[in-house]
């Protein structure tokens, strides 16, 4: 019996953006990297295209961690001092995509590093490493507003992807990308209006940067709120497919940083022996919030620990094989 | 929604006799469609049409239980694709398997403990599934023996020789187990032995068509409590058939399709199947089987499983209480917020940042944050001074001073009467705490 | 719901004189308006006193088609007019309109599944406009069905419940909405939904009240199309609130504009 196959009709699809330039486009990336394109939900090879596959980027800090778990030590201690050394490793031995360089040190209560000691920062990772760069601010948008001029004109032609944008911090660092074509992470509170409304906000600065827009919807890890974030995501991605213009942009999400939050990524076997391991557990943590936002349509996973990047790696991978009937 | 005036139509007699009272068969099918009149006005419907408009108007998934008394576990009805156009209703059942060519009575009483407590909540590992891979009937028999008397949870019997299977049954028919799987060849069998003792029935196609034809024969033999597996293995092929039975239940109300799913892991690296795992249970399975049979490994998924199964209109809430933060003393700071779960969670991973060991209450407010908490009056000086009463703060704490968060900066003046204590005005934000408790406990 | 701008018809004096003088600029100048205030359609009628129907719908879609890449609503009783137009459209177009009358339905569906196009399909049939919905919901139940064994998708009909004037015809209003929630249990997917707004308000003194409220109740119940005026700026905001409160879009501060640009 032929079972009558259900394909949904979409009307549109996710914008595509491509990250880093290689020296041919004006930059010194050895590739580039594509990201959205679907115009069907996440994996459904079977009605609809889902022509980029969901990168990983492996995040890191400018400065030597202050609270990253130890179990991380054995894989980054080597590297921690020196970003440039650090991004390398995760290129060449953990596998990563893309790096996510953010800027801890230009925090006026910890380093407070000059926005041109960031610049510098930046080149010389950018020197490190072939894969397109993240770049993210210390998280005081007065500071950061300083850093993202300077970092997006030393970077100029690079096409990196530079965050964050909030409702009510986005125009300096949209003028910088706009200024050095770099392409920016438009992040929202786990709320899907006002996603919507800084989108149209950075849109109506410049048409050109609509295009280069990445959301951040602000994720919640495993445990801690991440069904909302998930719901978020699938509605948003609905209404991308259903003609949304303004939620029809790619998607990523700060999956290491928000699990190594966790009581349950970080809490010892012995402190919580009903709950195993922990490194193991803290691995789970991190690969299974991921695998739940590739679910919801995530396009850029950042993450924290090598295996759990390696878990999700693999897990898209298999997901990416055609289901076509 | 029900039928709709075109399948009502199909099913009618096309004569326009008006008999019913209606001017064409097209005008009775609409007054059907919209719930203004009833099958019975027309004369001449056939026994065939109005059976098929019957089957039509129930559930689109049915309910099926496996398992009894407490740890009976109930799989289908969901009504959703989307969690957000509603909420999902029955948890995936979550099944470790246990082969019989191991040792089954060790591997039950670990299994028996996959229980977890996280976030006042009890998280439970609620399936086992023994496997005969040893092909011996007696050995297969002696494992679900030995398993059955180690826990109470439900369990699946896999074993495709109805003969085999029938054996081990014997023992533990009244704890109706899944039996897996009826398949193209050995349905007949199955179902007989399903019917006997009234157990719960996988069914296994090599793909969606087999699966269909399979489950209409079994229908015809007159079986329903069923569980559908497409038989597909790879990660993606799995996600694609669970999608199709699920919208094809809900959307085409197509009836071979409308049971409870089951999803097997294919992995070695448990790791990597817990993940994969964790993509049948986000899209569509019913259960899931695999093997990895750790807590650490278990705990990650039952979590996602937690999260994703609870009803999206609601707001979820702790437990109103002091919580303790780390090593905890009469001179720690104690926080206060309401027990909205996300805004709890955060300020306790705040305070634990802020590596100063501190008490939070958790004030109810019927899980609302904390400007709703205060617009609705339910987050006042009032009421967060008699939570502080039950928590008994006083013995716990001998500074008597209270961090309030400084979205509700104006409840201090009435805090500070009613409860006697000095109240210190918070951050706005939770993310302000630890710079907070630097500047004020440090 | 989305606008199927009105305003190219050749009842207007401006379009009747433009069409006779073969003025592209002042239809095209209506194309660019219309879409740019949030039409998703243009609607495209050549007049009733038009000499040479087919010549000047001919004329029309080409002219319209260089200044707007919507697709076009061919408006005429005349039927060769509709195809002259159909064979000159570069996107799939809607045909409007076809009765519930067997002979104009063979030829219009025919027509349609040949072209690949949309049709607006009037809840009448020879005998006029029935008033109860359940008369109306059997006509058009009637269209789906002939559309049916004709090929044309079921998700390619639009049924126009026929809206009258509220100051003649007051009754008929409760059975136009009535109507409108019945149609969606015809089939699934279920045939989509249209109205010819400017008739509820013909007459009245406070027409584009009229037309407003009339368009958010509609909506309301399940209307998927309007013909209507999209230059009419509060209809337009109205409409795009309206798709909020229906959770068919979702929200944002800028939603009127986004609503707009489509």
């Amino acid at each position: 019996m032929a079972v009558e196959i259900q394909r949904e009709k979409y009307r549109s699809k996710v914008g595509e953006v491509v990250l880093g330039a290689t020296k041919e486009q004006g930059g010194s990336r050895s590739h580039t990297i594509t990201v959205g394109g679907e115009s069907t939900l996440p994996f459904l090879h079977f009605e609809g295209d889902m022509p980029n596959r969901p990168v990983v980027a492996l995040e890191i800090l400018d400065m030597v961690p202050e609270e990253w778990h130890p179990c991380l030590e054995k894989y980054y201690g080597d590297v921690y001092a020196d970003p440039a050394d650090w991004a390398k490793k995760c290129v060449d031995e953990y596998g990563a995509d893309l790096v996510q360089i953010r800027l801890s040190s230009a925090d006026p209560d910890l380093k407070d590093s000059s926005p041109e000691d960031c610049a510098a920062t930046v080149k010389k990772v950018l020197e490190a490493v072939g894969v397109p760069l993240i770049v993210i601010g210390c998280g005081k948008a007065e500071k950061d507003n300083l850093i993202y001029p300077v970092v997006a004109e030393a970077a100029a032609g690079e096409n990196l992807l530079l965050g964050v944008a909030e409702l009510e911090n986005y125009k300096a660092i949209t003028s910088a990308c706009m200024a050095h074509q770099h392409n920016v992470i438009a992040q929202s509170p786990i709320d899907i209006n006002i996603c919507k409304q800084l989108n149209i906000l950075i849109a109506e600065m410049s048409t050109a940067m609509a295009g280069r827009i990445i959301i951040d919807p602000t994720i919640a890890a495993l445990g801690y709120g991440i069904e909302y974030t998930y719901s978020i995501m699938e509605r948003a991605r609905n209404g991308a497919l259903q003609g949304d213009k303004m939620l029809a942009m790619p998607m990523i999400g700060n999956i290491g940083y928000e699990t190594w939050r966790t009581k349950e990524a970080n809490t010892p076997a012995d402190e919580a022996p009903g709950w195993g391991e922990q490194e193991a557990r803290g691995i789970l943590w991190e690969a299974t919030t991921a695998m739940a936002y590739l679910q919801s349509g995530m396009d850029i996973l950042v993450m924290r620990h090598p295996r759990a990047a390696a878990l999700v790696k693999q897990n898209i991978d298999e997901l990416m094989q055609d289901n076509s009937y | 929604m029900g039928l709709t005036g075109l399948e009502i139509f199909k099913h009618l007699p096309k004569t326009n006799c008006k008999e019913c009272g209606a001017p064409t068969c097209l005008a009775f099918a609409m007054s059907l469609a919209s719930g203004k009149a009833t099958l019975d006005a027309c004369p001449y419907v056939t026994d065939e049409a109005r059976a098929a408009l019957d089957s039509a108007a129930a559930p689109p998934i049915k309910l099926v239980k496996i398992g009894t008394g407490d740890h009976q576990l109930e799989l289908g009805d969901e009504t959703e694709l989307f969690r957000h156009d509603k909420r999902f209703f029955h948890p995936t059942g979550v099944a470790v398997l246990i082969s019989d060519t191991g040792d089954a009575a060790a591997e039950a009483a670990a299994f028996d403990e996959l229980e977890f407590d996280r976030v006042g909540l009890h998280y439970v590992t609620d399936v086992v599934a023994v496997k005969c891979d040893s092909g011996d009937g007696a050995k297969f028999k002696a494992a679900v023996e030995a398993v059955a008397a180690k826990t109470a949870k439900a369990m699946i019997l896999i074993c495709e020789d109805p003969a085999v299977l029938a054996g081990a049954l014997e023992a533990v028919a009244d704890r109706k187990p899944l039996l897996y799987a009826a398949t193209a060849d050995n349905y007949e069998k199955m179902v007989e032995l399903a019917k006997a003792k009234g157990c719960p029935l996988a069914v296994r196609g090599k793909n969606l068509d087999e699966l269909a034809e399979l489950v209409e024969k079994i229908v015809a033999l007159g079986y329903k409590e069923l569980v559908l597996d497409s038989g597909a293995r790879d990660t993606s092929k799995v996600l694609a058939d669970l999608t199709q039975i699920r919208r094809s239940a809900i959307r085409k109300r197509f009836r071979p399709f409308g049971y409870p799913t089951i999803a097997f892991t294919g992995k070695e690296d448990p790791l990597e199947e817990v993940v994969q795992a964790g993509v049948y249970l986000s899209k569509y399975a019913s259960i899931v089987v695999l093997r990895a049979a750790k807590k650490e490994q278990l705990l990650p998924l039952l979590s996602w499983r937690q999260n994703l199964f609870t009803d999206p209109q609601k707001p979820i809430a702790v437990e109103p209480k002091l919580y303790e933060v780390g090593d905890v003393n009469e001179d720690s700071p104690v926080y206060c917020t309401t027990n909205f779960s996300l805004t709890y969670f955060i300020v306790e991973g705040e305070v634990e940042n802020s590596r100063i060991p501190s008490y939070i209450l958790s004030v109810d407010t019927g899980g609302i944050s904390v400007l709703t908490a205060y617009a609705d009056n339910k987050f006042s000086g009032e009421i967060i001074a008699k939570a502080m009463k039950e928590a008994g703060l006083e013995s716990k704490v001998k500074h008597k001073k209270i961090v309030i968060p400084g979205h509700v900066a104006v409840l201090k003046g009435t805090l500070e009467e009613e409860s006697g204590w000095e109240v210190l005005v918070g951050p706005r934000e939770a993310a302000g705490i630890p710079k907070f408790a630097k500047e004020n406990f440090a | 719901m989305i606008i199927i701008g009105e305003r190219i018809n050749g009842m207007f004096k401006d379009i009747a004189k433009a069409i006779r003088e073969r003025d592209s600029a002042v239809i095209q100048e209506w194309a660019r308006k219309q879409e740019q205030n949030g039409a998703r359609y243009l609607d495209i009628n050549v007049g009733p006193s038009s000499t040479e129907p087919v010549e000047a719908m001919k004329w029309l879609v080409e002219v319209t088609q260089e200044a707007s890449d919507l697709p076009l609503c061919l408006d005429s009783t005349k039927y060769d007019a509709i195809e002259a137009g159909l064979k000159v459209c570069k996107r799939p177009a809607m045909i409007n309109s076809v009765p519930a009358e067997a002979a104009k339905m063979e030829r219009v569906f025919t027509m349609a599944a040949e072209y690949g196009a949309e049709v607006i399909c009037l809840a009448m049939s020879a005998e006029g406009i029935p008033k109860d919905a359940e008369s109306r919901v059997a006509l058009a139940m009637e269209l789906v069905a002939t559309a049916d064994a004709f090929g044309v998708p079921i998700d390619n009909l639009y049924i126009d419940p026929l809206v009258l004037p509220c100051n003649v015809a007051q009754d008929h209003g409760p059975e136009v909405l009535e109507t409108l929630r019945q149609i969606k249990l015809i089939s699934d997917p279920p045939p989509k939904t249209v109205v010819g707004l400017s008739n509820v308000s013909q007459g009245t003194r406070d027409r584009e009240l009229v037309n407003r409220v009339f368009a958010v109740m509609a909506m309301a119940n399940g209307l998927d199309a309007a013909i209507a005026d999209a230059c009419d700026d509060e209809l337009m905001a109205a409409v795009a609130t309206a798709r909020i409160l229906l959770n068919m879009d979702i929200y944002c501060d800028s939603y009127i504009d986004v609503f707009k640009k489509g």
